[in-house]
């Protein structure tokens, strides 16, 4: 039985196709203006590409902000759940997950089975997202798959004082302007966005085996940063960015 | 669990909650006076010949009000304001402004310097409502009210008018609360929304239509068979509100599109409204008095260190809630201030809930949705 996730973030469409309780394959495509038309591209080439027919699929359960404008899913769940979910079935034992994704920051506890028990999510606001960081790398001028990987180089992180997106911007700038090191502005960049992720991690008693999901995961410095505030080693995963289509796809068959 | 049009008996309810300002320009045969919290002694307002009108914020984009408050007031104190500049309220002869948070205080101040109504009261409460000499100060303070009323409408309030007054809210208390205790008992008797119209229709309209429509509704839920009622209850999570003004017909609709009722509510704009009954049989200000003593206190009056959550507490077991929703205005100090303690109350009891900390003018829900059906989908 093939089951499939498809899980419309604000930047980015994912899609995840299981089998028998193993992970077949994974998709992305930037989701655009339509969340709709981007949800059937993602699915249609992820079946291309792996040569499976749509009416092998039994079930498709669709998350994410966009998840109600999957018109063929049978079911939609949240991305905090579905999150939940993906990271219990890619990582055994795993008892929270740190989401940041495009526009929402998340922490999830779980309990033993994968269930959701608390979470935290961030304002409507961008701090500690990564819109956050993607506004960041355009002032900095660096390409945004590359600024964590420039942050572990830095040796005296700056300190971004402006929680708002906008005001933390014209900090960075002026920074600039003062011919910071851009390895420490990098890296105050990541830890100011990893604190606000912390302290929901904190509200809710965030405690190891934790996993990163989402986007921002493959940011090296992002996941340091937070590393560091936390305590303790965050884990993530093959397909971070894919977690939650995965866990949309396990929840599928399992109802 | 999408219901279909409200019953027809809820019309009414339904068109006052619609525009209210359009309501309070409709009532020509008496002087409307705005109150602003559950706290205003309405008896008194209605015994002098006045119609008191709860007054919301109409959501309208701000912008006279940012002269005057920052934006850290909350959206309801900041609406209402802005309401009155831009001339939206000139229907109003005037306003009370009972002694309660900050943010009121400094409104009602804005209030009287601006100078627009010729109406204007401060009923200054007393911080505790329920010790010897705070029952004998409100009571002071209730007659000094009666006396400015009486001033404005030319007038002597009678005892009888005042004790009819008390009649007639205690008629709409004890309806609005049986209707309430008929959701609780079958959820799915009437929706979420029909709630908040109810009891937002019964804080605008003419109080003795809104004795005579709850009637009917009450006529009309007792005539439904409970047992289809029943039927359709299955599946339901229920869920209580708490906190102080909650004007957002669209979060009610959140909950029910996720299949959780509201059954009950710690809410200024909800049960601290209507719950408790006036003793008809003793002189009205010492019986007014005594309700507001005994009545739950909101976060800005002081009645016992635990007194809130303990109430909660109870609330939630005896109405065998699923779960408690925290709908706090953003920026409102006393409830923040009062939310941990609360919560951790409510974990020691093992009862979930969520916070969501809300403008009420604010209309992307995207974000709403996901916790609230994550919270359900938890509970």
């Amino acid at each position: 039985m093939i089951y499939a996730g498809i899980d419309i973030g604000s930047i980015t469409a994912k899609a995840a196709l299981i089998e028998d309780n193993r992970l077949l394959a994974t998709h992305t495509v930037f989701t655009g203006y339509n969340p709709a038309a981007a949800g059937r591209q993602v699915f249609d080439e992820l079946l291309m590409q792996t040569g499976i027919s749509a009416g092998a699929v039994k079930k498709v359960v669709a998350t994410g902000y966009g998840r109600a404008s999957v018109e063929f899913a049978h079911k939609t769940l949240t991305e905090i759940i579905c999150h939940g979910a993906g990271a219990h079935f890619l990582n055994t034992g795993v008892r929270g997950v740190i989401d940041v994704g495009g526009q929402d920051s998340k922490a999830i506890l779980l309990d033993a089975q994968g269930h959701v028990e608390n979470f935290a999510m961030n304002d409507k606001c961008a701090a500690g997202t990564g819109r956050f960081l993607e506004v960041m790398a355009q002032a900095l001028q660096i390409p945004l798959d590359q600024m964590g990987e420039i942050s572990l180089g830095a040796e005296n992180p700056v300190k971004i004082s402006s929680i708002c997106t906008v005001f933390a911007e014209s900090e960075v700038i002026s920074m600039i302007a003062r011919q910071k090191d851009r390895r420490d502005i990098a890296a105050g960049i990541h830890r100011s966005a990893a604190l606000r992720v912390a302290s929901l991690a904190g509200k809710i008693h965030l405690a190891p085996p934790v996993v990163m999901t989402g986007g921002v995961a493959k940011n090296k410095g992002m996941l340091q940063a937070l590393e560091d505030y936390l305590g303790y080693g965050i884990k993530v995963g093959a397909v971070p960015q894919e977690n939650g289509a995965v866990g949309a796809a396990v929840l599928a068959a399992g109802t | 669990m999408k219901e279909l049009a409200p019953m027809k008996e809820l019309m009414p309810f339904y068109q006052a909650v619609d525009n209210p300002a359009a309501l309070g320009r409709s009532i020509t045969h008496k002087k409307v006076i705005g109150t602003l919290c559950s706290y205003a002694p309405e008896e008194l307002i209605y015994a002098a010949g006045f119609h008191p009108m709860r007054l919301f914020a109409s959501k309208k984009e701000i912008h006279l009000a940012h002269n005057h408050l920052q934006t850290y007031c909350c959206s309801v104190v900041r609406g209402v304001l802005e309401d009155s500049l831009s001339g939206h309220l000139d229907f109003l002869h005037g306003a009370v402004f009972p002694h309660t948070c900050d943010s009121m205080q400094r409104l009602s101040d804005i209030w009287r310097l601006k100078g627009r109504y010729p109406f204007f009261a401060d009923v200054i409460l007393p911080a505790k409502m329920n010790t010897p000499s705070a029952n004998a100060y409100m009571a002071a303070v209730l007659t000094r009210f009666k006396t400015d009323l009486e001033a404005d409408a030319g007038i002597t309030i009678t005892q009888q008018a005042l004790a009819d007054a008390v009649h007639l809210y205690n008629r709409i208390r004890s309806t609005l609360s049986s209707i309430y205790a008929h959701k609780s008992k079958y959820p799915a008797s009437l929706t979420n929304r029909d709630i908040h119209a109810l009891v937002k229709g019964s804080m605008l309209m003419d109080r003795q239509q809104a004795a005579d429509l709850l009637d009917k509704v009450v006529r009309r839920l007792a005539s439904a068979d409970p047992a289809a009622d029943h039927a359709r209850t299955w599946g339901t999570k229920r869920l209580i509100l708490s906190g102080s003004v909650c004007d957002m017909p669209a979060l009610y609709d959140l909950f029910q599109d996720t299949g959780a009722a509201v059954v009950g509510d710690d809410l200024c704009t909800g049960s601290r409204w209507f719950e408790g009954l006036t003793d008809e049989d003793d002189e009205p200000i010492a019986a007014i008095t005594r309700r507001y003593a005994r009545r739950m206190v909101c976060p800005a009056k002081h009645q016992g260190l635990h007194t809130r959550a303990a109430h909660l507490v109870e609330k939630a077991q005896s109405l065998k809630a699923d779960g408690v929703v925290f709908v706090l205005l953003k920026f409102c100090d006393p409830h923040a201030f009062d939310y941990p303690y609360i919560k951790a109350f409510l974990d020691d009891a093992g009862i979930r809930s969520l916070v969501l900390e809300l403008d009420d003018s604010q209309d992307s829900l995207g974000q709403l949705a996901t916790r609230i059906e994550t919270f359900i989908h938890m509970i």
